[in-house]
This record gives structure tokens, sequence and C-alpha cells, in this order.
């Protein structure tokens, strides 16, 4: 439209259009919301690829994510090292994924990584009750966790080594009719 | 593409087909370690053949990091070889990006899109689905009240300005029903001015006698210079093709949630990891919105927790007790038909009273909008103190809910079915309208000089009592609750607390006005069109009153089956008022003195009689579209339609649940095969550390077997001489 911006080069931009589901507009002003969570930090000029990393900390702080008793969860499964330190690419990542666009299949890649407390590729009892005591504020006496995690691993748990592998959860997350629009945040 | 899944890490495991392939043949190996972030790339693949324009797309939905997905996209960019197609690439680009963001402008235009979205970030699912059925209802009422205005409406108007009037010579034999000709509903021209308010509102006086009723169309049928028009067929088939519309409409949303509803069979199975894995909303923001999911959550596992130590007991209770909770059970059913019974001969009662009377001024008022305050307190009366007994049935959760939704449902249609046939008995003197006050006309003309309109009228004064009584709650009743409960912090108002949304009440109330306005529409030409602006009132206040005063509700609500459910009542209200148009319009005798109808002994008549002025072609294509030599057989297809949809539906449900088995199959399978593997691997390792010599002299053709695969699958080892013999 002839606004002349100078954050990303254009093929930065293409390149950002193409791999996420993003427009272009909505690429610079998540761009905006970034710089924001780190003012000295974040660069406006990112024409050479800078490599600034916001710690977990301030962007667990971000409005959309602050309340989310998972936030810790997910922004640590979006980091390239593991630790919760986003670079931008993992940032406009994270809210890819997230947005309504996101296909069930990529969703649910991301919800496993998500839940897998240990990171053992294995949803396990132990990530089970830390789920479930997040979801419930811990109020739940500790029978009724144990009792609630035994069902859904019952249920979800389809070759019986009594813990989730994807297999099991996305056949479950196929059934969930409400995935799509409660694994969305919207920015 | 074959994607590798995340876990697939420890031994290279055969290919599985992916969920998501592609004509992508770019291969992604996961490193030979646990180390599952960290993919690799094998960029010896062979380079791709892939369609062009699916690229952009599935660049999205891998699921790598975006470093990486930058990475492939430039050499994805790299690899364009020639420069027309370049430009053919460029041109698709282009396109996909011109329909995205045309699809995001349009978003903008679908009715109350944002705030739809927002009401379900805050209060979730089930208020949400409320929302849409509200628009989806205000969308039909708006588009059918296009059509009556396009073909009766503006006609009509267009008509009498110009002084057309019924060109038609009577010929009908009036033998003995002269007197049932006279209709004059014209007021008076000295009113006082309180009057005009109560015939804006009870839609007497000047609002009878005007486009609003039926009573106000003529018979015209105009035919000038090659136009034709016939009045009251073009109002019997609007009626018509209004009713078949919104089925259309309903049985087509039905479809869409039906299918969703197939495939992940009704939401009942497998409640708790689908609760414990989706329960969860990310889009909720706020402190207060959190902790109340987080409440609403522990609520909802407590709850099914509690429904399956029920079942347990139940299971396990004594003959005599099961014998006695039966009883009960059948008794307390009993006392919720004689409520549901008093309700309907109080709402009889009160039609009957205030149809005989006639009283004018602020009583006579009172006494018009009888029926309808009787129905509105038998609608909330009596599911409360149904409510009351349920606790006593000692019912499951779920069971009690579906319960309360149904006796609810039989109540409010049902009385509406009872106002129906009070007024039909009165009309009709019962049914013989031979004897007694029918006599002359075929309908109790002394009280009833025009029918129609009076029916009209009723359902007029149903719809305003609605509208008016959802309005005084609000003020009334939700907004000072409010207040009281946020700065008074007494007990009583704490345990009181706040409003909660409940869907499934407020859901009933529309489609209990749908349902009036349906029987209506016949009479009242208009109704549509008022509902319109009554459900988009509803929408705004319900909106306010929802952020205001409401909190997010502690029990919650399967969208998807009752979404489904919903629109099965309002079809079930469908067929109610599609009965009533049967009815009128082929049984009972037109009003002599109004409407567009009344030269004719029923208002079907008005089809054969313009059958018969067609053209001797189309008539004898109608005749034959009639006779049994196409209906039979045409009545026959649909039926075989319909017994191969319906063996094509459980097929499917067959192969779904067929597919499911052979997952769990091949799951075990790879276990079982990993295992193999491991134990193999083991005994090779055993085999190839103990000392080799005792072996040789003894069994000398085994044992170039394992060295024979030792020299071409592990590195050779120079130090070893490879022919012992």
């Amino acid at each position: 439209m002839g606004n002349k911006q100078t954050i990303f080069t254009d093929e930065q931009l293409d390149a950002y259009q193409d791999c996420t589901f993003f427009t272009r507009k909505e690429i610079l002003r998540l761009h905006g919301r970034y710089h924001e969570l780190a003012p000295h930090l974040v660069p406006m000029d990112y024409t050479n690829d800078p490599d600034v990393k916001v710690p977990l900390a301030l962007i667990v702080n971000m409005p959309e994510l602050k309340e989310n008793p998972f936030r810790n969860r997910i922004v640590e499964s979006f980091s390239e090292d593991g630790q919760g330190n986003l670079s931008f690419n993992d940032f406009v990542d994270m809210f890819s994924v997230l947005s309504e666009m996101a296909p069930r299949e990529l969703k649910a890649i991301y919800a496993f990584k998500i839940y897998d407390f240990n990171v053992d590729n294995y949803i396990c009892k132990e990530d089970l009750e830390k789920t479930l005591n997040r979801l419930t504020k811990e109020e739940l006496t500790p029978e009724e966790v144990v009792l609630v995690c035994e069902k859904a691993i019952e249920e979800a748990d389809l070759d019986g080594d009594n813990k989730l592998s994807f297999a099991d959860f996305e056949n479950m997350i196929s059934r969930a009719p409400d995935f799509l629009s409660t694994f969305h945040i919207r920015i | 593409m074959e994607l590798r899944e995340f876990n697939n890490q420890v031994h290279p495991s055969p290919d599985y087909p992916s969920p998501y392939s592609s004509q992508h043949s770019l291969r992604l190996r996961t490193g030979p370690t646990q180390d599952t972030s960290a993919v690799q790339f094998d960029w010896s693949s062979p380079p791709e053949d892939a369609e062009d324009s699916n690229e952009p797309q599935n660049l999205r939905e891998l699921p790598l990091h975006m470093s990486l997905k930058r990475a492939v996209w430039q050499v994805q960019k790299m690899k364009v070889p020639v420069v027309s197609s370049s430009w053919n690439i460029k041109r698709s680009k282009t396109f996909h990006r011109f329909c995205e963001v045309a699809k995001y402008i349009l978003s903008y235009f679908v009715l109350w899109n944002r705030g739809i979205q927002r009401i379900g970030g805050h209060f979730g699912g089930g208020v949400r689905s409320y929302f849409l059925f509200l628009r989806f209802l205000v969308i039909l009422n708006f588009l059918s009240s296009l059509l009556i205005a396009a073909f009766v409406l503006i006609p009509s108007i267009v008509f009498r300005s110009m002084k057309f009037n019924s060109t038609i010579a009577l010929t009908v034999n009036l033998n003995g029903t002269e007197s049932c000709l006279h209709y004059d509903p014209k007021p008076d021209a000295l009113m006082v001015f309180y009057t005009y308010f109560l015939d804006l509102v009870s839609g007497t006086g000047f609002m009878e006698y005007s486009y609003l009723f039926y009573g106000y169309y003529n018979n015209s049928k105009i035919e000038s210079n090659g136009f034709s028009y016939n009045i009251p067929l073009a109002y019997l088939l609007t009626a018509a093709f209004y009713f078949l519309f919104c089925l259309i409409c309903m049985i087509i949303r039905m479809g869409g949630t039906a299918r969703l509803v197939v495939v992940t069979g009704g939401g009942a199975v497998g409640g708790y990891s689908m609760l414990v894995f989706t329960g969860w909303d990310h889009g909720l923001q706020g402190d207060r919105t959190t902790k109340l999911k987080q409440n609403n959550l522990r609520h909802r596992l407590q709850v099914d927790l509690e429904e399956e130590r029920l079942k347990k007991k139940a299971a396990s209770l004594t003959l005599g007790q099961t014998v006695s909770l039966y009883a009960l059970r059948v008794f307390l059913n009993l006392v919720v038909l004689i409520l549901i019974g008093a309700a309907f001969y109080g709402i009889a009662e009160a039609t009957q009273f205030s149809q005989s009377r006639k009283t004018t001024g602020f009583v006579g008022l009172l006494l018009q909008y009888l029926p309808s305050m009787v129905i509105t307190a038998s609608n909330f009366v009596v599911p409360l103190l149904c409510d009351k007994i349920a606790l006593l049935e000692k019912y499951s959760p779920s069971t009690t809910v579906i319960l309360a939704l149904l006796r609810a449902v039989f109540l409010r249609l049902v009385s509406l079915g009872v106002l129906l046939y009070t007024l039909w008995e009165q009309i009709t003197c019962k049914g013989e309208i031979n004897s007694g006050n029918c006599e002359p006309c075929s309908y109790y003309y002394d009280q009833y000089k025009c029918w129609e309109t009076r029916v009209g009228q009723e359902m007029y004064k149903l719809t305003l009592f609605d509208f008016l009584i959802t309005i005084t709650t609000l003020i009334l009743v939700e907004f000072p609750r409010r207040i009281v409960v946020d700065h008074c912090s007494c007990k009583l108002t704490q345990w009181v607390g706040r409003q909660e949304f409940l869907v499934a009440p407020n859901v009933l109330a529309l489609v209990y006005s749908q349902t009036v306005v349906w029987t209506g529409a016949l009479f009242c030409p208009l109704l549509p069109f008022i509902n319109t602006i009554k459900f988009i009132f509803f929408f705004y206040c319900k909106k306010i009153t929802l952020f205001q005063n409401c909190q997010p509700a502690t029990r919650n609500f399967r969208s998807t089956t009752s979404n489904f459910f919903f629109l099965l009542v309002l079809l079930f209200g469908w067929m109610l008022s599609s009965v009533v148009l049967l009815y009128s319009v082929s049984k009972i005798h037109p009003s002599y003195g109004c409407g567009p109808f009344r030269i004719y002994p029923a208002m079907w008549e008005v089809v054969p009689e313009a059958v018969k002025m067609l053209s001797s072609s189309s008539k004898e294509f109608l005749f034959y579209i009639g006779s049994q030599k196409c209906s039979i057989p045409l009545f026959i297809f649909s039926c075989v339609l319909l017994c191969y949809v319906n063996v094509l539906t459980s097929v499917h449900g067959k192969s779904v649940a067929l597919l499911r088995s052979q997952c769990k199959l091949e799951q075990r399978d790879k276990q079982f095969l990993v295992r193999q593997i491991e134990e193999l691997n083991a005994t090779m390792q055993n085999l190839h550390r103990e000392p080799q010599q005792p072996l040789r002299e003894t069994e000398p053709f085994y044992h170039t077997s394992p060295q024979w695969n030792q020299y071409n699958n592990y590195a050779f080892d120079p130090n070893e001489d490879p022919n012992p013999y």
C-alpha cells in the first residue's frame, strides 16, 4: 500500500508469510508486541536477522498468557533451546500454531509437546497428574486425582503400555469436537 | 512427504503413512538419539517434483522450528529453475494471498462475528452456541420477511394505492350467509389518546385494520396488459414456501451438526481424557474468568466421578431397594404430569375466559393478555417445581439434566398447542360447524367476525408479551441482583450470588418464540419482521446482561450434542405450526367478511381454481405429476434413496470402528516387534562377546552364518581373519 516499513526486508516478510498463518500486517503487529516485551533488548531493525532472545519471565507476563496455567510449558515447547527463551522466529511460530487457522494435526503435535512435562515423548501418569493439578488449581483430593488419571489413561491408551504415545493422543484428540476452538489464543 | 513422528526415535521403525501426505518427497529424519527437538534434514534427498501451489500451505503445517522452516523456504526459492515457471509461481502465490485477504475482509461482514467470538472467549462454548442459534434465527426471520414483503405486502400496497377493487363477480351462492358479510373494524374518529397505546399492544382498533393482519388484504386478482397477479394465490403459496424455506434451512444446519456428532461419537466416549486435554480454553484471559474456569473443570470432574459412584451404588442395590426406588420414581413422574396437566387446564380456562369477555380500557387489556400471562407463569413455575422434585428422584446428574430439558420442552410446546386447541374449539364450536352458534357461517360469527385476524392477534400478543417480560426481567431482576450482590456483603447475597447465564432455558425461550411466529405467520404476515426486530433487540440486551451481570455457568454444557438437540426441538415446533397451517388452510371456512379468501369454502380452493385457468399443456403436466403413474414410482425411489443413505452411514460407522481397532493392533504389533528386535540385539551382543574358539571345531557350518552376518553388517575388522578355514 505504499507504507515503507524498515523493520523487515520484503524477502523476510515473504518468508514469514509463507511459513506462518499470518499476513504482512499481522507480522508487523507481532513485531510490535515482541518489541514491547523487552524494548531495550529487541531492536526495531530486523533486516539482518539479529540473534535476540527474550527470556521466559518476560514472555509469560503477556496478557494473553498471564493467567494460563500452562504458560511455562507453552513457551518452553516453542523455544529452540527448550528453556523458554524465544527469538522472534519462535514467537511468531508460537502464535501461528495457536491461531485459528492452524490445522488440527499441527495443533495436536504441539499440544502433545506441551502436556509432556518431562519431555520423554510419552504422557505418563506424572505428566497427567501435573496437568490435572494445573487445570483444577490443585483443589481435587489426591484420591480423585489418581482416579481421574487412571481413567484418562485407560480411555486413551491403545497399546497398553500405561502411558500415552503421540498416536494415542492424536487418536483421542480426533474425537474431541472442541479441540480446535479451545487450543486457540488470539493475539 | 513422509513426516516421521517425533517418537520414532530409538529404532528405525517402518514408515507409517503420514496423515498429512502431499506430493513432496522431502525427507525428514529424526536424530539417532532421543533428542526430538533437533530434526535434521536429509540434504541428499532427490529433488522435489511437487505442485507449486501446495508449497506455501505445506510449509506452514510443518511442525519445525521457524529457523528451519525459513531455511527450507530459502532452499525452495532457490530451486526455481526456469523464468516462465517462476512467473507461474508468483501468480499462484499472489492469488493465494488475495484469497486470504478476501477471506479476512469477508469475515468482517458476517453478522456479529467479533461479538460472538468475544463472548466465546469469556464465557465458553455453551453460551456461544446460544448466540449462534440466535443469529441463525435472526437471519431466518429476516429472509422470510423479505419473502413475504416481496410477494404479498408490496403487491397489496401497490394495488390498493392504484385503487383496484375486486374485479371478479360474486358468483358464489350466498344462501343464507349474507349476515356473515358484515365486518367493520374501522375505528371511531374520536378516540381518547390512551386507546392508541391500548390498540398498539393488543392489535385492535387502528392496528386491526392494517397490513399487519390478514383481514386487511383484498382478494384482488389483477389482469391487465398481459400482466396478471392473483393475490389470494400469492398469499397461500408464499406461506407454503415460507414453511418449506425454514424447513430446508433447519435441515441443512442440522446436517452439519449431525455429521460432527456422528464423527466424534457423540462426545460421550472418552470423557475423562478429553476433558483433561481439551477442557482448558487457552483463549481465556483475565484472572476472574480463569479462576472460574478452573472451578468449572473441577466441578465437572467431580460430577463425573460422582456419577460413577452412583452407578456403582445403583448396581449394588438390593431388590427391595430397587423396587422402592422405581415406585418412588413412577409416583414422582405422576406428580409432574399432574402439575403439567394443571398448567394446561389453567391455560385453557384463561383463553376461554378472555375470548368471551369484551371489556375495554386497561382492564380489557389485562384480560386480553391473560392467556399470555398464564403461559409465561406456568413456563416459569412448573420447571422450578420439577427441578425440586428431580432432587428426590435420585437420577445421575446427566440424566437429570436431560429429563429436565425434556419436561421443559414438552411443557412449552404443548401449552401453545393447548392455547390453539382452545381457540379452535371456540371458533368452530368444538368442531360441529352446523350446530348452534356456528349455524349460518360455519364458524362462530358473533364473536369472531374475522377469525383469522383474531388468531393473528393472539399470536401478536404472545410475541409482544414475551418481549416485554424479557426486557422487564432484565431491568427489574438482573441488574438489581448484580448491584445487591456486588455492594452488600451479607451471607445471604453471597449464597445467592451473581446471575448465571443458563443456556438451556434461554434456548427453549427462543424456540417457543419462533414457534409462535410460525403459527401466526399465515394470519399476521408482518410477524416475521416484528420477530426479526425483537430478536435483534434480544441479542444486544442479552449481550449486555451477560457481560454486566452474569458469571459463567458452573455446570457445563456439551455444546455439540446440545446444538443438535436444540435444532431438533425447533423442528418439533415447526411441525406443530405446520399442523396448524395445514388444518386452517384445508378445513376451516375462511371468514366471509375479510381477507383474500372470502369467497372460497376453504383457503386451499384457490389452487385448483388457478390450475384450471392455466394453459392445457401445463395443466396436463401438473395432473401427470399428481397422478398415481408418477407419484408412486417417485415415492418408491425416494424410499430406496433413504435406505441407501442409511446403509452408507452404518457402513461408514463400522469402518471407523474397524480402523480404530486396526490402529490398536498396529500399536501392539509395533511394540512386539520392538521387543523382538531388542531381544535379538541382546542375544547377538552376547554371542559376539563369547570366545569363538571352542565353537569352531564342532559346528563349522553354523558359524559361517553369524560370522558372515558380522562381516557384512558391521565394520570390517582388519585384524580378524575373514576366512577361518
